[in-house]
């Protein structure tokens, strides 16, 4: 089973609903629903919570629930990914509650591996990521779970919409106001 | 008359395009100078978060959990895995369903003996 990358583009219809199918029949078949989905769940909470262990317990519960619920999910508007996601944003609702401080430091902390190139640039693409997700981490809870779920998750703002309870016309403005503060903080921290 | 898509509208077609792959219809869907500088910063967002590895250990660990608790449950399963302690619950419950029957035979006779059909009789 290939593992889908980041931000893949939007889907015609629902791309995960025969293996929807093959779980509601045999929950054995939810492994390849598991494996699929398990890095960008995990991915969400990271960026959302900010810290690895915590991303792992909101995963695995994410994931638990999912399976405990795979029979009343029924195709009708929203994808299974969306229905997955909005399982993920009401764990992650309960995390963010039960945390007496936003910690903001992990986001900041994560580097991804650099690959062979002239290291003069490659710090200088290194800082202005550092600065990308020092922004992001600046955002409304809600301005950054679109800006995750759509940059990183690849969700369209319609599956958006889905996973936060909001109309899609409403994600669309979020979007374009997050991506305005995130200008706005950029300029500001130069 | 068809009314002009908003500046989010636009921005999020922009952004699909982007998304999917192609930047060069970003670009030209981005037509409006306001939403260029936008269109890039979501390339620019896209690149700074990259997904961020699983560890295996809790991957596997999960994938696990999941299977196990997708297994359809077997009845049988407890006394297969204790045949030891199924024996001993089946003489125990017997010994007690024997109890019960004695009991309720010596209960039973002692209760005729005195009713007062069996008392005109003894006379």
């Amino acid at each position: 089973m290939t593992r889908a990358t980041a931000a893949s583009p939007v889907p015609v219809g629902d791309p995960d609903i025969a293996d929807v199918r093959a779980a509601q029949i045999d929950r054995a078949a939810f492994g390849a629903l598991y494996r699929r989905y398990v890095e960008r769940v995990y991915g969400y909470c990271f960026y959302l919570l900010g810290d690895h262990h915590d991303a792992e317990d909101a995963t695995e519960r994410t994931f638990l629930a999912a399976l405990g619920a795979i029979d009343r999910f029924r195709d009708e508007g929203a994808t299974f990914r969306a229905w997955l996601f909005r399982i993920a944003h009401n764990e992650l609702a309960n995390s963010l509650r039960q945390r007496t401080r936003r910690r903001t430091i992990a986001l900041d902390a994560y580097a991804e591996p650099m690959t062979a190139a002239d290291p003069a640039s490659l710090l200088e693409v290194a800082d202005d990521a550092h600065r990308l997700r020092h922004a992001v981490s600046q955002l409304s809870t809600e301005r950054r779970q679109v800006i995750v779920l759509r940059f990183v998750d690849g969700l369209s703002a319609r599956e958006i919409g889905a996973v936060l309870g909001r109309s899609d016309g409403a994600v669309r403005v979020l979007q374009h106001r997050a991506l305005r503060d995130l200008a706005e903080i950029l300029d500001s921290h130069p | 008359m068809s009314q002009r898509p908003s500046t989010a509208e636009r921005l999020d077609r922009a952004l699909d395009a982007l998304l999917s792959g192609q930047r060069a219809a970003a670009s030209a869907a981005a037509f409006d100078a306001t939403l260029r500088p936008m269109v890039s910063l979501g390339a620019d967002v896209r690149a700074a978060l990259p997904m961020p590895p699983v560890a295996p250990r809790f991957e596997a660990r999960l994938g696990t959990r999941l299977a196990e608790m997708a297994e359809p449950r077997d009845p049988l399963a407890w006394a297969r895995r204790h045949p030891g302690r199924l024996i001993v619950t089946g003489a125990v419950g017997s010994a007690a369903v024997g109890v019960g029957i004695t009991a309720f035979a010596v209960w039973r006779s002692g209760r005729r003996a005195t009713t007062p059909a069996h008392r005109l009789l003894q006379r």
